[in-house]
């Protein structure tokens, strides 16, 4: 009699266990294989303060004068654009020829320089340098002390 | 190849830029364009808090003047509350922009058109060149240096750059390719066969300290634009300079 409990108690809760821990790993499987959720993109989503219509501008409409003034403005800016573009390309293609030249005639000149000239400037890139400003710095300007915290919301996928 | 007389010389001449510090000034175009641009953004906009708070302040103000019954009453409520309106707060801002003064487009080296100085015409990029004897003359050029066998054209034109600036300075030659070439002849008096004349490879350099105190600088230099090389250098050194050099 004290022999035939204690059996029975184990095989029954090793089977139970078993079982639970089939189950949970089926949930786990299922929950891997269900795509993972799309991070949201906060500046495609309009918060909801902002969906009623109460902000919206009150202006007079544009007259007839100002409509044709901006399609005309729109089309001088369009062959504007195009024309630095060009002029743009043909610097670039100038400045590409002119190194070309410089080779071949270094070429002609000696194999070894012309071998060492094109090897690869390793430490050129990654090429870092401050844009231009409106204004050249203020010599001596002390800048007003701040913490900036950030608050950004990071999504984890 | 070190066996056969090559009868070009070599030189390796440093080109070196400072780039702009300010943005160029807009085009007429461009300004028209800014200003269209604002107002359709403007358009295109809705109110914001401020603005919100603003227009209801003035609604206020003026329901306050056309009913002055209830001016007294809301008087008598809360003597010692200052409410800050918006408007207040604009001026304040207004006020504060105001009193900042930032530094001047146009430095003094502009006015003076002072050619040494670096802070002249920020908007564009600056060249230096160095007067150097060729053969008997003086001439205004890019500063080179003759090769010497065992050194790449790219150290060549660093040992110019050192040799007119000093060692402490920092330029960041782009590349070990040279950027353009000035071949010329050498006048019939000195020509031989072994010696017909010359070839100078120009490499570009950035600057990248803004600060040439500590440089020794030995040399007549200048720092000039673009459009103003015409007026010191040669015509056909001036053609091939003029090919790698963007405005």
């Amino acid at each position: 009699p004290c022999r035939a409990q204690p059996k029975k108690k184990k095989k029954v809760d090793l089977k139970r266990e078993q079982a639970q821990k089939d189950r949970m790993k089926k949930k786990i499987k299922k929950l891997e294989k269900a795509a993972p959720e799309m991070i949201p993109i906060e500046d495609f989503v309009t918060p909801f303060k902002y969906s009623d219509g109460s902000r919206v501008r009150s202006l007079p409409p544009l007259s007839f004068e100002e409509t044709e003034r901006r399609v005309l403005l729109l089309k001088k800016w369009c062959l504007f654009k195009q024309k630095q573009d060009e002029a743009e390309k043909k610097a670039i293609r100038t400045l590409m020829e002119a190194q070309q030249e410089a080779l071949k005639e270094l070429r002609l000149e000696s194999e070894e320089l012309y071998e060492a000239a094109i090897k690869r400037d390793e430490g050129l890139f990654p090429f870092e340098r401050d844009g231009p400003n409106y204004t050249p710095p203020l010599p001596g300007y002390d800048p007003p002390e701040g913490k900036c915290i950030d608050i950004t919301k990071v999504y984890t996928q | 190849a070190a066996a056969a007389p090559r009868p070009w010389k070599l030189f390796g001449a440093m080109c070196l830029l400072r780039l702009p510090r300010i943005t160029q000034p807009l085009q007429k175009e461009e300004e028209e364009m800014e200003a269209l641009m604002g107002q359709i953004e403007l358009e295109k906009s809705c109110y914001s808090d401020h603005e919100i708070r603003k227009l209801q302040e003035e609604e206020q103000l003026r329901r306050k003047k056309e009913s002055i019954d209830d001016d007294d009453d809301d008087r008598g409520g809360g003597p010692g509350k200052t409410v800050i309106m918006a408007q207040d707060l604009e001026e304040k801002w207004e006020q504060k922009f105001l009193r900042f003064e930032a530094a001047p487009r146009v430095t003094d080296a502009d006015r003076n058109n002072t050619r040494t100085s670096l802070d002249r015409r920020l908007d564009s990029n600056l060249l230096l060149l160095v007067k150097q004897k060729i053969g008997s003359q003086d001439l205004w050029l890019l500063p080179q240096a003759e090769w010497q066998p065992g050194e790449t054209l790219r150290s060549t034109a660093e040992r110019a750059m050192a040799t007119v600036l000093g060692d402490h300075i920092q330029a960041k030659v782009l590349g070990n390719a040279p950027h353009g070439i000035y071949k010329y002849k050498f006048p019939r008096a000195i020509r031989t066969e072994d010696n017909v004349g010359a070839k100078v490879f120009f490499f570009k350099a950035f600057l990248q300290s803004s600060d040439l105190a500590q440089a020794e600088l030995k040399r007549d230099y200048l720092w000039v634009t673009k459009d103003e090389l015409g007026g010191y250098l040669k015509p056909e050194y001036l053609k091939k300079v003029n090919q790698f050099l963007l405005d």
